[in-house]
C-alpha cells in the first residue's frame, strides 16, 4: 500500500532522510518514533507528498510520487492526515470543519454531507458539539474533531504526526481511544509518536528512527523486550525512564 | 468668518464636485481591489519573476508622489499622443497608487493564516483554489478589512489630487469658489466638511463591519 525504495530527502545541504526502505500494508499500523529532528515528520509528509522526495521511489495507493504527472489531489482524498497541532479551520463550525471537503471534493450534497458529518462527530464521542467553533473546544475535542474530518473522506491511510503532542496529558487518553477504535476497525495507520502504550498495545509493528534513517524495526514486543541496536536502548531507556 | 450665503450661488458648483469625487473614488476603489489582488497574487506566487515584478511595482507606486502619477497621466500621455479626461487620469492614478497600498495589506494578511491551514486543507484533497477560497482567503479577509478601510478613506481623501489637473472634483469646486467669492476659510471649511459627509459613514461601516467578523470567532 505504501513503499518506500531507497527514498532521499534533502532540505538544500541538510539529508534529512537517507535510503529509506520501508513497505507498509494494507490494515497495518505502524507506529515511528525516534528523537526530535530525526526526520518523522518529514517522512510521514511524504505519504501524502506535503514534501517531494529528493531521490528514489515513492509509490502510495499505486500512484507513484516521483511521477510529475500524478494526480496529487486524488491521491490526497484516500489520505487522511491528523496534525499535532490540529490545523482545524477556525472559521468553521466543527460540523463544518468535517463536511468541507466531502461537499467540495467529493461533491457530496450539503445534507448528505452534513449528515454524514454527524455520524463521523458521534464516532469521535462529541456529538454535542457539532455547532462549536473550534476556539470554544478543549484540545482533546479540537484533535477528535480533526480525525473525524480526516474520517469523512473515507480514506484508506490515516496519517498521524505527534495527535498527542500538544494536549494536557488528562486529554490524551481519549484521543488515543479514537485512534485504538479505527485501528481495531482495520485502518491503515502511520503514527507518529512518543506514547510508548499505544505503541505496544495497538501497533503491528515499531519504527525506531535516528539521524534520517530507520534504524530498527520490529513487531512491539520484541522491538521493546529486545532491542538490537544501542541507539534504540538509548533512546527507549531515556523515554520510558520517567 | 464670513457670509455663508455668497456660497449658495455656487450650489452647482458643489453638487457636480461632490458628484465627482465620489465617483472618481468609487472607480478607483473597484480598479485599485482588482490592481491590489493581481500584485498580491503575483508576489505570492513563488514564480521569482512574478514575485520580483510585483514587488517592484508595490515599491515604485507606493514610495513615489501621487501627483507625479497622476500628472503622468494627465498630461504624460496626451503628449504621447493618447488622449484621456482629466477624470479618467486621475481615477487611474488613483487607483494604481492605491492598489500598491491594497496589495501590500492583501499579502499581509494572506501570509497572517498559519501554514498549517494550507496544509490540512490540501491534505484533504482540495486543490490550491479550493484551499484558498473555502480556508484561507475567509480568514486573511478579517485581518485585511481594518487596513482595506484605512486605504478606502484615504482614497477619497486623495482623490483631491484631480484638482491639480482641473478634474472637476470637490477641491476644484472649492478652488472656484473660494477665488470668485474670496470665501476662503467657509469654502474650505465647508468643502472639508462634505469630505467627512463620505468618509465618517465609511470609517464607521469598516468598524462595524470589523465588530462583526470579531464576534464571529
Ligand atoms: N521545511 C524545512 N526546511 C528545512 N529544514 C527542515 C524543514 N522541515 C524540517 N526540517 C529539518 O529536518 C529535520 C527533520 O525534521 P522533522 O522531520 O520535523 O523531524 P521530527 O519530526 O523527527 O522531529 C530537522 O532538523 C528539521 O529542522
Ligand atoms: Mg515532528
Amino acid at each position: 500500500m505504501i513503499q518506500f525504495e531507497q527514498v532521499n530527502k534533502y532540505f538544500g545541504d541538510f539529508h534529512v532522510l537517507k535510503n529509506i526502505d520501508l513497505k507498509i500494508h494494507s490494515g497495518e499500523v505502524v507506529v515511528i518514533i525516534g528523537p526530535s529532528g530525526s526526520g518523522k515528520s518529514t517522512l510521514l509528509r511524504c505519504i501524502n507528498r506535503l514534501e517531494t522526495v529528493t531521490g528514489g521511489k515513492l509509490i502510495v495507493n499505486q500512484t507513484d510520487l516521483t511521477d510529475p504527472r500524478a494526480d496529487i489531489n486524488r491521491l490526497r482524498q484516500d489520505i487522511g492526515m491528523v496534525f499535532q497541532h490540529f490545523n482545524l479551520y477556525p472559521h468553521k463550525t466543527a460540523l463544518e470543519n468535517i463536511s468541507l471537503a466531502p461537499r467540495k471534493v467529493r461533491k457530496t450534497p450539503v445534507d448528505e454531507a452534513t449528515k454524514q458529518a454527524k455520524q463521523y462527530l458521534s464516532k469521535v464521542g462529541i456529538p454535542e458539539k457539532a455547532d462549536a467553533y473550534p476556539a470554544q473546544l478543549s484540545g482533546g475535542q479540537q484533535q477528535r474533531v480533526a480525525i473525524a474530518r480526516g474520517l469523512a473522506m473515507k480514506p484508506k491511510i490515516m496519517l498521524f504526526d505527534e495527535p498527542t503532542s500538544a494536549l494536557d496529558p488528562e486529554m490524551i487518553g481519549e484521543v488515543l481511544d479514537v485512534m485504538r477504535d479505527l485501528a481495531r476497525e482495520g485502518m491503515t495507520m502511520v503514527v507518529v509518536t512518543h506514547e510508548m502504550g499505544f505503541a505496544r498495545e495497538v501497533a503491528d509493528r515499531v519504527i525506531f528512527m535516528d539521524e534520517g534513517m530507520i534504524m530498527e524495526e520490529n513487531a512491539p514486543a520484541e522491538f521493546f523486550q529486545n532491542p538490537q541496536e544501542e541507539r534504540t536502548r538509548r533512546f527507549l531507556s531515556r523515554v520510558l525512564k520517567h | 468668518m464670513g457670509d455663508f450665503s455668497l456660497l449658495a450661488a455656487y450650489k452647482q458648483e458643489f453638487i457636480d464636485g461632490f458628484l465627482t469625487t465620489l465617483s472618481a473614488s468609487l472607480l478607483a476603489l473597484v480598479l485599485s481591489l482588482c490592481v491590489g489582488t493581481i500584485i498580491a497574487c503575483l508576489r505570492l506566487s513563488q514564480v521569482q519573476l512574478l514575485e520580483w515584478i510585483g514587488t517592484a511595482y508595490v515599491e515604485f507606486f507606493r514610495n513615489t508622489p501621487l501627483v507625479i502619477q497622476v500628472f503622468f497621466f494627465a498630461m504624460g500621455l496626451p503628449s504621447l499622443g493618447w488622449n484621456i479626461s482629466e477624470f479618467t487620469a486621475g481615477a487611474i492614478g488613483l487607483s494604481i497608487y492605491t492598489g500598491a497600498f491594497i496589495a501590500e495589506a492583501l499579502r499581509a494578511g494572506i501570509q497572517s493564516v498559519p501554514r498549517g491551514q494550507m496544509e490540512a486543507s490540501r491534505s484533504s484533497g482540495m486543490t490550491y483554489i479550493q484551499s484558498m477560497r473555502y480556508v484561507i482567503l475567509p480568514q486573511a479577509f478579517k485581518i485585511v478589512i481594518p487596513p482595506l478601510g484605512n486605504q478606502c478613506v484615504n482614497l477619497v481623501k486623495n482623490s483631491s489630487v484631480l484638482a491639480i489637473i482641473a478634474g472637476g472634483d470637490l477641491l476644484y469646486a472649492a478652488d472656484t469658489v473660494s477665488s470668485q467669492t474670496f470665501q476662503i476659510n467657509l469654502t474650505y471649511l465647508f468643502v472639508a466638511a462634505l469630505y467627512l459627509v463620505i468618509t465618517l459613514p465609511l470609517s464607521f461601516g469598516v468598524n462595524q463591519l470589523e465588530r462583526r467578523l470579531a464576534r464571529q470567532s
